[in-house]
């Protein structure tokens, strides 16, 4: 479980980007983040396992043993400690494109292993046999040995989900996972991760209303710093546009004079 | 439409800068002693003493071989040492791995370094070190760090900023940051960039003997100190095979790992 308590964060420039915003999420479920851009998705989710401190709020997660920590308050060798257990999907073109995807997965449990032994790339037989079995979830084992430059975004992506399958983790974040990819690619990774959060809780931030309808079972909403909606994940076209504000539905009306061929 | 200011006027505004440099040129030839009556009779003395070179002494080729080698061992041990110890300070003088203090003293030491040309290094390592290889060798790794420091923690800088937060983000340490995030990333540039420098210190490692580091530099200056000019020629002939095939064996190298390693 992760609980969120009153997170808020001004910008030296006075804008407020996180106002009060708070949040609980269980095992078993998958929450996506909506908003227009910057209105604050991406800084809560960076809050998550702080990779951003807040100016005040709490972030309570759990480490491997089940302890509660405030992650936001904790120094920088139990921050590491607790983000051995969270999981973090960023878009898949930032894995080490140089290494291969098996080593791209291993670095899942850096976190975890001593760390002389990982300066050589020491994984043990097991450890490599793990890893193999979390590509083997986003099938493509077979592409281990590869170099992780040469695949296609949709394949990248897997890989950094298998990385962090490959981290067992108690929470999995996920940033825009599915932003870069064309609309059958983007289904398949949703359908690869929903199935997690049955042992976990699963956040992440989405730009598709359509994808979070179909596969979350919570959606939140954030517009300008501040929780809009938090709910059932269908939203009617009258709430979203409200999220999106106004300018969605006048651009949809210039696009059907721009596109006269849809009638 | 008529063309307006279109004459010989348009030159104009170049007329003062030329005149300028003229007189600056002008002025800098009286001082610095230069006339085309001593470019005359320096280029005759130098043709006759070529030919007075020449032919170079093939008997004193077998005894050029060794400090050859010697000069090509010194510039690869300078190389090795000193990319090594480049790539210590470039992790240090990158602001994406460390605080920026210490960034801005890393980068600030690494431009001392190229501020000091490898001669006067050598001059003050001689001191410490005296004659020999070993000064030179010093010098030539110091040199690395100067040039490839740079280039090296430019390229860390370059790096995407996500990738290494996504692994800092499984809890990884700093160190394991640089094994897995930077290394594997950098490499392509990293030996293009030493076999670069290795040519750059053939070269100077050949100037270096001269001024007292040993091998063919020392024989050269040697020879000519002795007036032996015929053996001071086959120096010279062993240095230019020398630098020509060690740089096409490098350059040789460097393509193959620019299609290899292609950046991705």
């Amino acid at each position: 479980m992760i609980e969120v308590k009153n997170l808020t964060k001004t910008l030296p420039n006075g804008r407020k980007v996180l106002d009060n915003i708070s949040f609980k999420v269980k095992k078993g479920e998958f929450v996506g983040i909506l908003g227009p851009s910057g209105a604050g998705k991406t800084l809560t989710l960076r809050c998550l396992n702080g990779l951003l401190k807040p100016d005040s709020g709490e972030v309570i997660v759990q480490d491997a043993l089940g302890n509660r920590h405030d992650i936001c308050k904790v120094n920088k060798k139990e921050l590491r400690h607790l983000r051995q257990r969270i999981g973090v999907i960023f878009q898949g073109y930032h894995l080490v494109k140089r290494l291969t995807v098996l080593e791209n997965v291993m670095i899942g449990r850096l976190g975890q292993i001593s760390p002389l032994r990982s300066l050589i790339y020491g994984f043990t037989d097991e450890e490599a046999a793990q890893a193999i079995k979390a590509l083997e979830q986003v099938k493509i084992a077979d592409l281990a040995g590869t170099q992780t430059g040469n695949l296609s975004g949709g394949e990248m992506q897997r890989v950094a989900i298998a990385r962090a399958i490959f981290q067992s983790p108690t929470l999995l974040i996920a940033d825009e996972p599915i932003s870069n990819l064309d609309p059958s690619n983007a289904k398949i990774i949703m359908k690869m991760i929903r199935p997690l959060s049955e042992k976990i809780p699963v956040v992440g931030v989405f730009h598709q209303p359509e994808m979070t309808a179909k596969y979350c079972s919570r959606v939140i909403a954030i517009k300008e710093g501040k929780i809009f909606y938090d709910g059932d994940p269908k939203l009617s076209n009258k709430k979203l546009a409200e999220i999106y504000g106004e300018e969605l539905s006048v651009i949809e009306q210039q696009e059907q004079i721009y596109y006269p061929f849809n009638n | 439409m008529m063309l307006k200011g279109y004459s010989l006027k348009r030159y104009r505004k170049y007329l003062l800068p030329f005149i300028a440099l003229l007189v600056v040129t002008e002025g800098a030839s009286i001082v610095c002693h230069a006339d085309f009556t001593s470019l005359w009779t320096g280029i005759v003395k130098g043709l006759e003493f070529i030919t007075f070179m020449f032919p170079p002494d093939w008997s004193a080729f077998p005894e050029m071989i060794q400090p050859a080698f010697q000069s090509v061992l010194i510039a690869f041990l300078g190389s090795v040492f000193g990319t090594l110890l480049a790539i210590v300070f470039a992790v240090f003088a990158s602001s994406n791995l460390v605080h920026p203090l210490i960034r801005n003293i890393t980068r600030f030491l690494i431009g001392f370094e190229r501020s000091l040309p490898e001669i006067i290094q050598l001059l003050l390592l001689i001191a410490a070190f005296g004659l020999g290889q070993m000064a030179g060798i010093i010098a030539l790794a110091l040199g690395c760090v100067g040039m490839l420091g740079k280039l090296i923690a430019d390229a860390i800088e370059e790096l995407d900023p996500v990738m290494l937060e996504s692994i800092s983000s499984v809890g990884a340490n700093k160190m394991q940051i640089i094994v897995f995030g930077v290394l594997p990333q950098i490499i392509p540039n990293l030996i293009s960039y030493a076999l670069f420098r290795f040519e750059i210190n053939i070269r100077l490692s050949v100037i270096l003997g001269a001024v007292g580091a040993g091998g063919i530099g020392y024989q050269l200056d040697y020879s000519f100190g002795m007036l032996q000019y015929h053996k001071a020629f086959t120096a010279m002939i062993v240095i230019m095979v020398m630098i020509f095939a060690t740089e096409h064996l490098s350059q040789l190298l460097r393509n193959k790992i620019k299609m290899e390693g292609a950046l991705k």
